[in-house]
C-alpha cells in the first residue's frame, strides 16, 4: 500500500458520489454529450454503411477488379513473373491470340457446331471462383451460362471441342472430349466461353499454328529452330554467264552476288576450291539466308555441276575454355568428289533439322589430337544465355579447324538472334516460346485497380478497367469523410465546451467541499483528479447513452431503407474497429476538457474556503 | 502539567501577517503548546486571529515567520512543520493531517454528497485504517446519532451535523482534534452538551483538543489551558494581536 496514493484511490468514488448527488445536473450533462455523440455516430455509420454497401456491390463482382489489355502485343514470360509479384495483383494468367482461341464445340446429341471462345484459367481465378465454379483441371472445362444455353448443357455434361487448322493447303482437325465441371453465373459474362487450363489452351494455339502436341497425340511440327546463314558460296566447274548470275539474285532472297577469292574460301571452309572452279559469294544484305533461299538457287542451277556452301561468320564454340571458330560443312559423296574434299560422315546439307542427334557431331583436326576420345562439352553464347551441349567426335579431319554440320552452325547463328534452348533429354535444339499475346489480370481489391491501371499504362501497356466506377466511390468516400470531419470538429467544440464549463462550474460550486477534502488530508495533486474523474465518468455515461441513441437511429434508418438493401447490407453501420477508437477519442477529449477545472481545483486554498457558507 | 511530557504541539515565535487592501493584521504567538491528551481552548472575539491560528495549526496556512513549529503525534519521529513549509512539502503536510488530525468546522464541514456513514468513514479510508462497524456503532450511539448513519448531512439538524462532524474528526483515531467554533450555530444549552460530549470522547480516546471559541464560559471549566488574544491598533492601518495563555493575559 502506498500511503501517498491511498487518497487517490478514494477520488473516483468521491467524484461518482458527487455526480450522483447532483444527479439532475449530471443527467443533463450526459444527455448533452449524448446529443453530440449520437448524431456523430449516425453520420459515421452512414458514411461507412453507404460506402461499404456500394463497395461491396463492386467488390463482389470480380469484373470490377479486372484489368484487360486493349491491344494485342507480345508479353514475354518474364513480364508475367514481374507483374504477378506486384502488390495488389490477385490473379494473372497469359492468354492467346483472339483468333486462335475460337474453337468449335460439338454438343453431345445434336451434332450442331457452335463457335466458342476458349479462355485460359488457372488456380485462383476469381472470375470462376466468385461465380460459383471450381477451377478446371486437365480434361475439364467450365463454361459460361450462354455457352450452356446454346449447347443445352449442364454441369457434369461432356462437350467435344474440335480444333481445326489448315496446313500446307490441307484442312486438319483434332477433337477432344472434355468434361464440363461447372456453369458460371450469368454475371460472369454474356459471351459463350469455355474456360480451360492454360496448358490446354496453349496446345490449341500451337496446333492452330501448325505445331503438334505429342502428349495429346496431335500431329504437327515441332518448334525446331531454323538454320540461318550470313551467305553462301557457290562453287561451279564453269563460270556463269552474266545473265545467269543476275538471275540468281532475282526471287531467291539473295541480294548480292560477287566473285570470291580462293583465300576467302580457304578462310571460311579450310580448303581451296579445285583449280578452274568459279566461286561466287551470295549474300542477303541486312537479312539472313535460310534454307528456302538456298533451295531457290539450287532450283535455278538445276543440271549444272555445282556446290552451294552456306556459311555463318563469327560463330565461336567454347570448348574446354578455348574459343574455337568451327567450320560448318555438310557434303555428300558426290559433292566431296567434285571438290576433292573428304565428305563428313553426316553427308550433305538437307536443309531440315529433323535428323536427331546428327546435328551434334564434330570432326577434330588430325593435326591437333583432341583431349577426349568420344565427346566434347560445348558452350555457346546465345541471345538468351549460354547453350550447353555435347558434340560427339565421330572422326578426324584434315582441315585445320574442327568441322561441324553446317546445319548446326546455322542453328547457332539463329540462336544469336532468337531464343533457342537445348533440350538435354531429347538432345535437340528448340525455339523457346516467344511470349504470350495477352493476359487476364484481376486486382486483389478494387482499391488496387487504379494503381495497377496506372502502373501498366506507365509501362506502355494499353489497358482498360472499371476505374471510373471505383473512382466515383472513392470520391464519394473522400467527400463524406471530409464532411464527417467538419461536423466532428464542430461537435467537438460544442461537446468540449459543455464539459469544460460544467466541470469548471462544479469546482467553483464545490470550492468548500474541495477545501474540506484538503483538510481531511488530500494533497493538492489528489484534488486535481477530482474533476478529471468526473469528466471521465460523464464521458463514459455520455458514450453509453450516445451509442444507445445511435443504435436506435441506425435501426430506424436501416428499416427505412430496407427495400433497397440486399440481406446483410446496411445503410448505417459502424465497423467494430471504429467503436473503441471513437470511445478512446471521446475519453481523451473529456480528460483534456477537465484539465481547466482540475487546475482550478488545485488552486483552492482550504483556509480561504472552509468557512464559506 | 509536568515538564517531562513531550508536547504534541510546540510553537514558538510565530508571526502571521495578513494584509487586505490597506489594512494589515499581524498575529503574534510567542509560545503555544499542546500536551498529549490536553484540551486547549483558544478564546477571543471575532477578528482576533483565532481562526488564523487554528488554520496554521491545521497545516493549511503557512506562517509568515516561526522560530519553532513541531508536531509530535507520538509513536514516531516528531515533524518539523516549519521545515516542511520551507520545503513546500505539501504531500507530507497532507499526510500528517490525514494520519494525526481531526477537524471540526464551525458548520460541520460535512461533504453533502456523502451519507453520514460515508463522511465518517472517509478519514479512516484515507489513513488506510478502515473504521470498524463496532466502533462506528459505539461512537455514534454515544453521540446520539446512531439513527442518522444512512441519511445525507443536509437532512440533519445543525446539532446533529456537529455531532457527526465530531465523530468524523475522531473516528479514525487522530492524535489532535482541532475544533473551530464547533457550537457557534446551536443554542447555548445544546452547545454545552455538544462541548461536553466532545470533551468526554476526547478524554476517552486520549486525543488532545484545540478548541477555538468566542464563548469563554463554554470552555472555562472544561479546558486544561486557555489562550486568549490582546489586540491593539498600531498606526492607522495595522492591527497587532498577541496570543497569550489566559492566566498571563491582562484582564
Amino acid at each position: 500500500m502506498n500511503a501517498r496514493s491511498r487518497p487517490l484511490r478514494q477520488i473516483p468514488a468521491l467524484a461518482a458520489s458527487h455526480l450522483c448527488h447532483e444527479w439532475i445536473l449530471t443527467l443533463c450533462l450526459v444527455v448533452a454529450l449524448a446529443a453530440v455523440i449520437s448524431p456523430l455516430l449516425v453520420l459515421l455509420g452512414l458514411k461507412y454503411g453507404t460506402i461499404q454497401t456500394l463497395r461491396e456491390r463492386l467488390v463482389e463482382d470480380p469484373v470490377f477488379r479486372e484489368i484487360r489489355p486493349t491491344q494485342t502485343r507480345e508479353f514475354v514470360p518474364r513480364w508475367f513473373d514481374e507483374v504477378s509479384a506486384w502488390a495488389g495483383v490477385g490473379f494473372l494468367t497469359p492468354t492467346i491470340l483472339p483468333l486462335s482461341s475460337v474453337v468449335q464445340v460439338v454438343a453431345r446429341e445434336e451434332g450442331k457446331n457452335e463457335l466458342f471462345d476458349l479462355v485460359p484459367t488457372a488456380p485462383g481465378d476469381p472470375l470462376l471462383l466468385e461465380n460459383g465454379a471450381p477451377v478446371p483441371a486437365e480434361g475439364e472445362v467450365v463454361i459460361t451460362s450462354e455457352a450452356a444455353r446454346r449447347c443445352r448443357l449442364e454441369a457434369g455434361g461432356a462437350i467435344t471441342v474440335r480444333i481445326s487448322r489448315s496446313r500446307g493447303g490441307r484442312s486438319e482437325q483434332v477433337e477432344v472430349a472434355l468434361k464440363v465441371i461447372a456453369v458460371l453465373d450469368p454475371r460472369a459474362g454474356a459471351l459463350p466461353r469455355v474456360y480451360a487450363p492454360l496448358s490446354f489452351v496453349l496446345d490449341v494455339e500451337a496446333y492452330k499454328e501448325g505445331y503438334g502436341a505429342p502428349a495429346r497425340g496431335w500431329a504437327g511440327q515441332t518448334p525446331d529452330p531454323y538454320a540461318s546463314f550470313d551467305g553462301a558460296v557457290l562453287l561451279l566447274a564453269k563460270p556463269l554467264f552474266p545473265i545467269a548470275r543476275t538471275g540468281l539474285i532475282i526471287n531467291t532472297g539473295f541480294g548480292r552476288i560477287a566473285e570470291v577469292s580462293g583465300e576467302k574460301i580457304q578462310e571460311l571452309f579450310g580448303f581451296l576450291p579445285p583449280p578452274g572452279f568459279a566461286a561466287y559469294d551470295l549474300t542477303a544484305p541486312g537479312g539472313s539466308v535460310t534454307a528456302s533461299n538456298l533451295q531457290a538457287v539450287d532450283q535455278k542451277l538445276r543440271g549444272q555441276e555445282k556446290v552451294l556452301l552456306p556459311y555463318a561468320q563469327g560463330i565461336e564454340l567454347m570448348i574446354e575454355g578455348e574459343a574455337l571458330p568451327p567450320i560448318g560443312l555438310s557434303l555428300d559423296g558426290e559433292q566431296g568428289t567434285l571438290l576433292r574434299v573428304e565428305p563428313p560422315p553426316w553427308g550433305g546439307n538437307r536443309g531440315n533439322l529433323s535428323k536427331n542427334g546428327v546435328l551434334l557431331q564434330m570432326l577434330w583436326p588430325s593435326a591437333k589430337p583432341p583431349a577426349k576420345e568420344d565427346a566434347v562439352a560445348v558452350s555457346f553464347a546465345g541471345m538468351d544465355g549460354a547453350l550447353a551441349f555435347n558434340l560427339h567426335l565421330t572422326g578426324s579431319t584434315s582441315l585445320p579447324r574442327p568441322v561441324v554440320p553446317v546445319e548446326l552452325l546455322g542453328v547457332l547463328r539463329t540462336a544469336t538472334q532468337r531464343k533457342v534452348f537445348f533440350d538435354k533429354e531429347m538432345e535437340r535444339f528448340q525455339m523457346a516460346r516467344g511470349g504470350f499475346r495477352g493476359f487476364r489480370l484481376y486486382a486483389r481489391s478494387i482499391d488496387d485497380v487504379p494503381p495497377l491501371y496506372g502502373k501498366l499504362k506507365a509501362q506502355g501497356v494499353e489497358v482498360t478497367a472499371e476505374v471510373a466506377a471505383i473512382e466515383r466511390i472513392r470520391t464519394l468516400d473522400r467527400g463524406l469523410s471530409r464532411l464527417f470531419w467538419l461536423i466532428s470538429l464542430l461537435s467537438l467544440f460544442g461537446g468540449t465546451s459543455v464539459l469544460v464549463s460544467s466541470l469548471y462550474a462544479a469546482v467553483e460550486r464545490r470550492r468548500r467541499d474541495l477545501g474540506v477534502l484538503r483538510l481531511l488530508g488530500f494533497a493538492r495533486w489528489h484534488v486535481f483528479f477530482f474533476p478529471v474523474a468526473q469528466g471521465l465518468i460523464i464521458a463514459a455515461l455520455g458514450l453509453v447513452a450516445g451509442f444507445g441513441g445511435y443504435g436506435v437511429l441506425a435501426l430506424a434508418i436501416n428499416r427505412a431503407f430496407s427495400s433497397q438493401l440486399a440481406p446483410g447490407e446496411a445503410f448505417c453501420f459502424l465497423p467494430a474497429s471504429s467503436i473503441p477508437l471513437f470511445s478512446l477519442a471521446t475519453i481523451l477529449l473529456a480528460a483534456l476538457a477537465s484539465l481547466v477545472a482540475a487546475w482550478r481545483a488545485t488552486c483552492i486554498d482550504p483556509a480561504e474556503v472552509i468557512r464559506e457558507q | 502539567m509536568t515538564a517531562t511530557v513531550t508536547p504534541m504541539v510546540s510553537v514558538e515565535g510565530l508571526v502571521k501577517v495578513r494584509s487586505q487592501s490597506e489594512s494589515v493584521f499581524e498575529l503574534h504567538v510567542p509560545r503555544f503548546t499542546v500536551l498529549p491528551g490536553q484540551m486547549v481552548a483558544v478564546v477571543g472575539e471575532s477578528g482576533c486571529g483565532k481562526s488564523t491560528l487554528l488554520d496554521i495549526l491545521a497545516l493549511v496556512m503557512v506562517p509568515t515567520r516561526v522560530a519553532l513549529f513541531r508536531i509530535d503525534p507520538g509513536g514516531g519521529p516528531a515533524w518539523d512543520v516549519a521545515a516542511l513549509w520551507e520545503r513546500e512539502d505539501e504531500g507530507a503536510l497532507a499526510r500528517l493531517r490525514r494520519d494525526s488530525f481531526g477537524y471540526v468546522l464551525q458548520t460541520g464541514g460535512l461533504l453533502p454528497f456523502l451519507s453520514v456513514r460515508g463522511n465518517i468513514c472517509l478519514p479512516g479510508r484515507l489513513k488506510g485504517a478502515e473504521i470498524s462497524a463496532g466502533r462506528l456503532e459505539a461512537l455514534s450511539r454515544r453521540l446520539g446519532i446512531e439513527g442518522c448513519l444512512e441519511r445525507m448531512p443536509l437532512s440533519l439538524s445543525i446539532g446533529q451535523r456537529q455531532r457527526v462532524a465530531i465523530l468524523r474528526a475522531l473516528a479514525h483515531r487522530p492524535r489532535l482534534l482541532l475544533a473551530d467554533e464547533p457550537t457557534a450555530a446551536v443554542d447555548k444549552t445544546r452547545a454545552r452538551t455538544i462541548m461536553e460530549d466532545m470533551r468526554h470522547l476526547a478524554v476517552d480516546e486520549g486525543v488532545a483538543v484545540v478548541v477555538v471559541t468566542h464563548d469563554l464560559d463554554l470552555v472555562m471549566d472544561r479546558a486544561d489551558l486557555a489562550y486568549t488574544f490582546e489586540t491593539e491598533q498600531i498606526g492607522g492601518q495595522t492591527t497587532r494581536s498577541v496570543c497569550r495563555p489566559l492566566a498571563e493575559a491582562s484582564p
